[in-house]
């Protein structure tokens, strides 16, 4: 690939812990964006707050990107480690290596990449009165790269910190102009783009936050969390939200709390909904279990990292599916659909809240760190669905689980103004009549189960008014995948030279029977992140195919573009 | 006024303090509505046991939840609709054993709800093992040779955790626990009545009880005088322990907004997230 059409370009930050690499990632994505690229940023992250080591990549193009590039053209190493980390692995002889030569002296004949070396902590120590912040430097040599001007570099820095701004832009400056010098240095590794037209509509949003807006969307009044990563900037995101969109995020004592507290929420008609990793929804699984039985309406977002147990914390995975399929005991319906893309988390996380109110039933949410981490430009799809309550009919008394053709009960709430003094709405997680008071009698025992079982069939049903799988791609063999692994693919279509054709599971639970039917007895290719291959077992479970190859990653990491393609060229 | 009572049949053993507490309770009631509370405005919530049968025999909204998360279910039932006084029944095993964690939250939040807590000393529904408060020595079928645990001390306890509001009221003194109870809900805050409730069954404490019980004679202003009297080995006392007004944690959160009454429309929604 010659540099003028190279479709895809890559910048790399490494540095500690605490440097701010991701900021300066998200800064740089954000003007990237502005400029009308599409851009994909992942961060590589480890569980401590400082020391240690992170990166961040933000690959961009003209046209959409899906997934992040190992390979770089771009690389800003504010430390040592960063340096030889990435300088071999991640670079080619065409790229450009920015690095801090107060901390790394290469000792090397042949570089494999343009190195240049900048005294930056040096640099700092001359401007910072305050606390330095190297990241500034990542943002200025970006901004030498791509050749904005200074007062550009300028007017970022000031609408993006909020801290020590004036020894943040003379640091920047400094960095900028000594770049500048080196200027002539660069032209390899530039990016051979240009951008398109503006576009109003786009913002940089991860999987998470896009889960938080299109539930928000929907309606959403409470959002309960107790932090665990990858699930914990939900609740960041929606807590600062909270002044300006009326939305109430809280963190409470503990994941028994959280399930409970929400139950509490949703029987005074607060639609809610929870999250957390693998770990925490563990700790979830009775009150999962009370949302079935007493037809609580409720969000839950599962969002998996490498377990079992704590795992890994800060890397993908999707070992959870059998988990997600199999939330709560006992018997009633569950409903587990996983995003393929932000823009999908959002319309998703819509439409499952206003599913779970139609038929007063949890549901899951099924995302990986990959995807609800990583942050891309894109458009809300904003014709979600949104439920609406409607006051019911008082046929006297009341009964909050009366028994009906459908399955699904009247709901009132206590204190809300349509109730009135002789009005008694009981929830229960015991078994119960029709009036929500307890029994253990047969009869009304199976009637209460039937009218359950019958909702839950009418709710499986109502699923196939959604988009319960999402194809890409024209012809080839169907290559299964779910969540972030589908970015994956999309991405690695773009290089594999034997055709494919991406089949996304967008509802796992029910199974998308009726989609799938056409790719019934074919021969498929499964690709998940997980060493049991759950998703390739899960197909076979429902339908006769013969799985020609599980491709199965199970590092924490997500694929290089490249890399799946090779791998995809040999088992296909 | 309707009735508060429901048609269930009542299965607690005959003599079991619990039916003293029902009686109290809708004393308490009656007069809240007296005061001009609506009863649509009152929600209740229990944990699993003995005493989260009261949820069955009061005829008044709510949720009947899991054993020990009364006091979780309760919170958010408040923190959604803060027109609602909320009362959560609770155990002795359920909020002090099972679910000890959003009890001692409940009132670390100061979170306005009231808890009466059915110290029996045992967990009556499982057949009598021993509970968080069960004295040392006390022989249950898990612990044939005397319960080597010494028990908490619920007021003590609560106190330390930040309850604004804590009392003690008994099973047997109907008209006084109904006060603590309507009490109890007028304040605004995290409030507080352990019960003595004798289990017929399996700790039957009346004789133990009539003897020791004496009323308060005011509320202490110290809090060491509180904690010092609650915990006499000599007298159970009855009355208010502790009293203050302390920021509540829905006013902190959203001051006088109400999330449910006043949740955004969809029409608002699309409006924000266009801009
Ligand atoms: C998660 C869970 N564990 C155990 C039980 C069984 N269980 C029901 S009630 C109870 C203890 C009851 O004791 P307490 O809370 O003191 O109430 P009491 O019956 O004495 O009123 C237990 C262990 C349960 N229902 N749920
Ligand atoms: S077992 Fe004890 S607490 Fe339960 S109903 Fe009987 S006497 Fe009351």
């Amino acid at each position: 690939m010659t540099l003028s059409n190279k479709k895809v370009s890559s910048i790399l930050i490494g540095g500690k812990a605490g440097e701010g690499v991701k900021k300066a990632a998200q800064v740089i994505a954000k003007v990237l964006l502005k400029q009308s690229y599409h851009v994909f940023q992942a961060d590589d992250y480890q569980s401590l707050i400082k020391g240690g080591h992170n990166f961040s990549t933000i690959s961009f193009a003209t046209e959409p990107v899906y997934n992040a590039y190992n390979s770089a053209d771009l690389l800003i190493s504010f430390d040592k480690r960063s340096m030889e980390t990435h300088w071999l692995d991640f670079s080619s002889s065409k790229s450009l290596h920015y690095y801090n030569d107060n901390d790394a002296k290469p000792d090397i004949t042949n570089p494999p990449c343009t190195l240049i070396g900048y005294p930056l902590t040096a640099l700092m120590k001359q401007i910072y009165s305050s606390p330095s912040n190297v990241s500034m430097a990542a943002i200025a040599l970006f901004f030498v790269w791509m050749e904005c001007s200074e007062a550009e570099l300028e007017s970022t820095i000031k609408q993006e910190f909020r801290y020590g701004i004036e020894d943040n832009i003379r640091f920047a400056k400094a960095v900028y102009r000594m770049a500048l010098a080196d200027a002539h240095l660069i032209s390899e590794s530039k990016p051979g783009l240009q951008a398109n037209q503006a576009q109003a509509n786009w913002r940089l949003t991860s999987g998470n936050q896009a889960i938080a807006m299109g539930a928000w969307l929907a309606g959403l009044d409470f959002y309960y969390g107790y932090p665990m990563t990858p699930a914990s900037s939900i609740l960041h995101y929606l807590a600062l939200k909270m002044p300006s969109h009326k939305v109430y995020a809280i963190h409470a004592e503990s994941e028994l709390a959280v399930a409970n507290m929400a139950i509490g929420s949703v029987v005074a008609g607060a639609k809610t909904a929870i999250g957390s990793s693998g770990g925490g929804f563990a700790l979830m699984q009775e009150a999962f279990s009370l949302a079935g039985m007493a037809e609580i309406p409720l969000l839950c977002i599962l969002v998996s990292r490498p377990g079992p147990a704590t795992g890994v914390s800060t890397y993908t995975a999707q070992e959870d599916l059998p988990f997600a399929l199999n939330q709560g005991h006992g018997d009633f319906t569950r409903i587990v659909a996983a995003p393929d893309s932000p823009e999908r988390a959002f319309s998703l996380a819509a439409e499952l809240l206003s599913l779970a109110w139609e038929f007063q039933n949890p549901v899951i949410l099924l995302s990986d760190k990959h995807l609800s981490e990583s942050s891309i430009n894109a458009v809300f799809p904003l014709d979600v669905p949104f439920f609406q309550q409607t006051i019911p009919q008082q046929n006297k008394p009341y009964e909050r689980y009366a028994v009906t053709d459908e399955g699904i009960s009247p709901l009132l709430f206590p204190g809300s103004d349509f109730v009135d003094e002789d009005t008694v709405i009981k929830w229960n997680s015991h078994e119960h009549l029709p009036s929500g008071l307890r029994t253990d009698k047969a009869e009304p025992m199976i009637g209460m189960k039937d009218k359950r079982a019958r909702k839950g069939s009418a709710l499986n049903e109502a699923t196939k008014h959604y988009q319960r799988i999402a194809i890409y791609g024209n012809s080839g063999t169907p290559v299964f995948a779910y969540g972030s692994s589908v970015l994956e693919l999309r991405e690695a279509q773009k290089y594999c030279s034997k055709p494919f054709v991406i089949i996304a599971l967008v509802y796992l639970l029910p199974f998308p029977s009726e989609e799938l039917e056409q790719y019934a007895n074919s021969q498929i290719v499964v690709l998940e992140h997980s060493v049991n291959g759950n998703l390739a077992t899960y197909l076979l479970q429902n339908m006769s195919l013969c799985i020609k190859h599980n491709i199965l990653r199970y590092d924490g990491r997500a694929y290089d573009p490249h890399e799946l393609a090779a791998l995809l060229e040999e088992v296909l | 006024m309707r009735e508060l009572g429901t048609h269930k049949e009542n299965t607690w053993c005959s003599g079991c303090g619990n039916f003293g507490i029902l009686t109290a309770v809708k004393k308490a009631i009656t007069a809240l509505v007296e005061d001009n509370i609506k009863l649509s405005n009152i929600a209740i919530t229990c944990g699993i046991g003995c005493h989260g049968k009261i949820f069955d025999y009061l005829a008044l909204s709510g949720i009947y939840g899991l054993h020990g998360r009364g006091t979780a279910t309760a919170q958010g039932l408040k923190l959604a609709n803060p027109k609602l006084h909320v009362i959560s029944f609770g155990g002795d095993g359920d909020s002090l054993g099972e679910g000890l964690e959003h009890t001692l939250f409940a009132a670390k939040r100061n979170m306005d709800i009231t808890l009466i807590l059915f110290n029996n000393g045992t967990y009556g529904l499982t057949t009598g093992q021993f509970s968080p408060l069960s004295n040392n020595g006390y022989k249950g079928l898990s612990t044939p040779l005397g319960n080597i645990e010494r028990p908490f001390r619920a007021i003590p306890l609560l106190l330390e955790a930040g309850a604004s509001f804590v009392a003690r009221g008994y099973s047997a003194k109907i008209d006084h626990l109904a006060s603590l109870i309507q009490q109890a809900v007028l304040h605004k805050g995290f409030s507080l009545i352990e019960v003595m409730q004798p289990c017929v069954s399996y700790n039957n404490t009346y004789a133990d009880l009539n003897n020791r019980v004496k009323m308060l004679e005011i509320t202490p202003n110290e809090i060491t005088q509180s904690v010092k009297l609650a915990a006499d080995p000599e007298h159970v006392y009855l009355g208010i322990f502790y009293r203050q007004l302390l920021p509540v944690y829905h006013e902190e959160l959203y001051q006088n907004a109400n999330p449910v009454l006043d949740s955004l429309s969809h029409q608002q929604r699309l409006e924000l997230l266009s801009k």
